[in-house]
Formats: structure tokens, C-alpha cells, sequence
């Protein structure tokens, strides 16, 4: 007999061993699109609910710099409350997503009056006289504290805002890196905290550890992209400036540097010209490309539009000595998208396959619907191909096969596509052209993914 | 008389460095293209070479290793827009590094100082 399992089970019964439970609750909540902030509440929800290991309350420090700050506290605030919670935790069919959904709700209640209480706790990592909670981090050990009001090596304040006599600290360390801590505590139950309490915390310390600093790795890593791709882009930009800058400057001098004859000043304030009405150019083309803010997709009729597009083009057709051919299906459905935008882009595109194709070379542009979610408009030039090499770079800003190209022509169609959730492709081969396919939803029926 | 060559491929540079370059006493050719740089450069002689390293067809850099293969004694000058390939090892075989400016005095002093070796 062959039976499939799933990796994670949706929800443990509670005869499952809790341990399970809890490792099912935070390995899932990896996989879920949470922030950084809500994963931590969830490995704090695995601490303390029911099906976790069943601390009434954790607390989270974050270390900031070379301190240790208090950050959330998650737990009743009261015996009633607290009977409450539990009420609704034990109710049959209550998953780990439930849970989560009611602690994120508590916990950024207004009067989430237990973090309010521990966000003013500041503690320096750098004192000599080690006190509780910075203790477990200098020494990287999980600490049990109990009689707490007896033990002097707790700071005042911390022992003031927590209130109880037993408490653990879980230290949040990872490669050497110390990140938080971690500090549980039964105020409510009273229960002693036992040994496989002790290291069921631990094994959520580690965990918390290591994704803390997985997901911070992480987070630099998006910023640095950003930052690389702003780089390229400021270097593109000043690459396509300065050329026409030093035309400008080299000219210029050339006036100033003594008398020259008509001619020669007449042909070196027209290059000049030239030269600055290209600058204007570039800064024209980075608005408009980079402006893609269209209205949200609602249906039109693409059939006036295509051919106002058609229209113009073949004028641009004629006078650059390029033949434009359509063949636009009757009776298309409506699509979804901005008209606006659509035009722009097939405008782009035509532009596009007019300077791909030779003098006398011949675009193509079909409108068809493929079947009842989708019509297409295809877009064939008579150029060479596009090399697979710059094929899988086409979409990315600031990458351009021609001269004085800013990059951003197929960036934009790309967005303009996304946004009316859409699709553009490309198919290119040596000698025999490119074709561009622009799919567009139609409102109908029979929609694939909805 | 010294012989420049310049790979440029904006045509409006290559008029200015011409007239200025002439200007100052060199034999200057002008060429649009990496190509036809290096079929030039099989067939006569240079002092030095002027080129930008991104331009259609072949990419500068690329021309500039060619021309190191071709011939090791000819300085070059890289002269561009781009700041960054200042510090691309593959620009070290260059001889100077000059931004391109609204002014032609760093490019001039370059060549100059390269050709008075």
C-alpha cells in the first residue's frame, strides 16, 4: 500500500506530542509571506499556546546596537484574560493560523498594555555588572531563575515589569552574533517551569536565532540590490549626459576661443542645439517611461484603439520607408486594461520593430482572441533576431541594443502588462525576426486562475 | 608628424576631436566602429589610440585587448563617459583613463604627455 503525507500537517491533535506541534507551528510560518515582526510573534505564539509548549507569557528583547530592547510581550494580562485566551485556544479546529491571526490583533491592540510595559526597558550589553536579563547573552547560556525578589543579580526594573518569582531566558545567539533573548514565564498557571520545558525553549531560541538573522541577511541582501540596481542606473544616466555635455562644452570653447568664420559658429551652434535638445530628450523619456501609473484594469473595446495606433504608425511607416501590415480579427472582445496605456505600449513596440527592420522591411501586426480568457495582439518585425544573450536581458532597465536607447521602451510595456495582468513574450530567431505577444484577459468566463 | 586614431561613436565627438586635435599638431583619423579600427590598424601605422570603451558591435574593452595582442607598443587612451570601468582590471591595459567633460584639456595633456615619452 502506498499512502501520501503531507511534509506539515495543517493541525496537531492534542494527543500529538507538543513538541511536534510547536515545531509544525514555526516551521510553517516560515513558509508564509510574514514579516520579520510577525514571525517572531509566531514563535512567541508557539512559546505560549496551548498546543506549544504552554508558557503563559513571552517576551521578546531585540539588541539594537550594543543594547537590549524590549520589543513585544505576549501573554494575558490578567487571570481573566487569561481564561479567555485558553478558552479560545482549546476550541476544537483552531489552527496555528487562528492563533496567530488573534495575537497579531493583541498585540497591536492600543492596549497591548504588556509590551507598552516593556518597550521602555533599554539595557546596555557593554556594563561590567552582569544583571539579569543581559546575563544570559554575556554568557550564552539558558538561565532559570527562581525567588527571583531574593536574587540580587536581577535588574530592579526588568524584576519590577515581570512580576514573578520563576522565569527562564533564552538567549537569541547566532554565529557568534547576539540578536535578542527571549524570556518565558508561567505568571498565570503557576506551574514550575520543568527541564523539558527547558529544552523545548531552547531548541525555539535556536530557531528564533537563526531566523532572525536569516531574514536580516536577507533584508540587507534586498537593499543592497536596490542600491545596485539605483547604481546602474545613475551610471547609465551619466554616461548618456555626459556625452552630449562634452559635444557641448568642446564647441563651446571653440567659440570662445577666438574669432572663427560664420560657417564654422553657425555649425557649432546648431550641434549645440542638437546636443541640449538630446539632454531634454533624456530626461523626457526617463518621466515617461518610468511613469507607468495606469488606471485599474476594467474591460474596452481594443478595436478603436488599435486602429488609431494603425492609423499613425502607418504614416511613421511611409516616411521611414518601412511596410506596416495588420490583420485585426472582427468582433474582439473586450479586454481588460487602461486604453491609454495599451496604445503607448503598441506604439512602443511598432516604434521598436520599425528600427529593427531594414529599409523596406516589413512589420506585422495581428489582433486575435486565442479562446475565451485571452486575446492577443503580436507584434513581428523584419529584423535579425535578438541574440539569446540579450534576449534574457530585454526587461531590465538601462540595457539597450541601440545607440542612444535609454533601456526603458520594454521595462515599460512589461509594466504596463503587469498591471492589467497580462503577459508579454518574446520569440526570436537568428535571420528571421522577433515577434512580440501581448496576451490580454478578457472579463469572460473560463478564466484559468480565478 | 604624430598619428592619432580615435574610436568614437558619437559623430558630433568625433568632429570636435578632429578640429581639436588637428588643431594642436597631430595627423587624426576618425572611425565610428571597434571593426574597423582594427582592420585599420593591420594596415598602418599609429602613434597613439584614442577609444571609447562602449560602443556598437564590438565593446571597447574587447578592442583594446585585440589591439594590446596587435600591437603592444601603441598607448592608448580610454576616453568615456563612464567613470566606473576606471577601476575594471580589464581597462589596467590602457595607458590613461580620461571622463569624458565639457572640457578637452585632461584628454589633450594626456596625449601629450603619452607622446612625449
Amino acid at each position: 500500500m502506498i499512502e501520501p503525507h503531507l511534509f506539515l500537517a495543517p493541525d496537531f491533535q492534542s494527543k500529538e506530542p507538543k513538541e511536534l506541534a510547536l515545531l509544525s507551528i514555526i516551521s510553517q510560518s516560515f513558509f508564509q509571506p510574514f514579516s520579520i515582526e510577525d514571525n517572531l510573534l509566531v514563535i512567541l505564539t508557539a512559546l505560549t499556546s496551548g498546543s506549544g509548549v504552554g508558557f503563559n507569557r513571552a517576551m521578546l528583547f531585540l539588541t539594537d546596537g550594543d543594547r537590549l530592547r524590549g520589543e513585544m510581550w505576549l501573554g494575558p494580562r490578567s487571570v481573566e484574560d487569561a481564561r479567555t485566551i485558553w478558552e479560545i485556544l482549546s476550541t476544537p479546529g483552531i489552527g496555528y493560523v487562528e492563533i496567530i491571526e488573534h495575537n497579531r490583533s493583541l498585540i497591536s491592540l492600543a492596549a497591548d498594555s504588556l509590551s507598552r510595559r516593556i518597550r521602555p526597558l533599554v539595557f546596555s550589553l557593554a556594563a561590567d555588572n552582569l544583571t539579569i536579563p543581559v546575563t544570559a547573552l554575556a554568557k550564552n547560556e539558558i538561565l532559570l531563575v527562581r525567588d527571583a525578589s531574593r536574587e540580587p543579580l536581577i535588574d530592579p526594573r526588568f524584576l519590577k515589569a515581570i512580576d514573578v518569582e520563576e522565569f527562564l531566558c533564552v538567549p537569541l545567539i547566532s554565529q557568534n552574533e547576539v540578536l535578542g533573548e527571549i524570556i518565558l514565564d508561567n505568571a498565570f498557571s503557576r506551574q514550575p517551569i520543568e527541564p523539558k520545558d527547558i529544552k523545548l525553549a531552547g531548541l525555539c531560541g535556536l530557531l528564533a536565532a537563526n531566523y532572525i538573522s536569516t531574514a536580516t541577511l536577507h533584508r540587507k541582501m534586498v537593499e543592497m540590490e536596490r542600491l545596485a540596481a539605483l547604481g546602474e542606473m545613475s551610471m547609465f544616466i551619466a554616461h548618456q549626459i555626459r556625452n552630449p555635455l562634452a559635444a557641448i562644452g568642446g564647441f563651446t570653447d571653440q567659440l570662445l576661443a577666438g574669432p572663427v568664420d560664420e560657417t564654422k559658429r553657425r555649425r557649432n551652434l546648431e550641434i549645440i542645439h542638437r546636443e541640449i535638445q538630446r539632454l531634454e530628450k533624456i530626461i523626457f523619456e526617463l518621466g515617461y517611461f518610468l511613469k507607468v501609473n495606469p488606471k485599474p484594469p476594467a474591460p474596452f473595446d481594443p478595436g478603436p484603439e488599435l486602429r488609431t495606433v494603425l492609423q499613425a504608425m502607418e504614416l511613421k511607416a511611409a516616411t521611414e520607408g518601412r511596410e506596416l501590415t495588420s490583420r485585426i480579427e472582427d468582433h474582439l472582445p473586450p479586454i481588460l486594461g487602461d486604453p491609454i496605456y495599451f496604445g503607448e505600449a503598441l506604439r512602443n513596440l511598432i516604434i521598436n520593430a520599425f528600427e529593427a527592420s531594414p529599409p523596406g522591411g516589413r512589420v506585422e501586426i495581428a489582433a486575435e482572441q486565442k479562446d475565451a480568457a485571452w486575446v492577443v495582439v503580436s507584434i513581428k518585425d523584419g529584423g535579425r533576431g535578438i541574440p539569446q544573450a540579450v534576449r534574457t536581458k530585454l526587461f531590465t532597465p538601462f540595457v539597450s541594443t541601440k545607440d542612444r536607447g535609454m533601456g526603458l521602451g520594454l521595462l515599460y510595456v512589461k509594466r504596463v502588462m503587469d498591471a492589467c495582468g497580462g503577459t508579454v513574450e518574446v520569440e526570436s530567431e537568428a535571420g528571421l525576426g522577433t515577434t512580440f505577444r501581448l496576451s490580454f484577459r478578457t472579463p469572460g468566463e473560463g478564466r484559468p486562475d480565478t | 608628424m604624430k598619428k592619432i586614431l580615435i574610436v568614437e561613436d558619437e559623430e558630433d565627438l568625433c568632429l570636435l576631436y578632429q578640429e581639436e586635435l588637428t588643431d594642436e599638431g597631430y595627423d587624426v583619423t576618425t572611425v565610428r566602429e571597434a571593426e574597423t579600427a582594427l582592420d585599420l590598424l593591420r594596415r598602418e601605422r599609429f602613434d597613439l589610440i584614442v577609444t571609447d570603451i562602449r560602443m556598437p558591435g564590438r565593446d571597447g574593452v574587447e578592442l583594446i585587448t585585440q589591439i594590446v595582442g596587435l600591437r603592444k607598443d601603441i598607448p592608448i587612451v580610454i576616453n568615456t563617459a563612464y567613470q566606473s570601468y576606471k577601476d575594471d582590471f580589464m581597462t589596467w591595459a590602457a595607458d590613461a583613463y580620461v571622463v569624458k567633460s565639457p572640457s578637452l584639456t585632461e584628454l589633450k595633456a594626456r596625449i601629450k604627455e603619452l607622446l612625449s615619452r
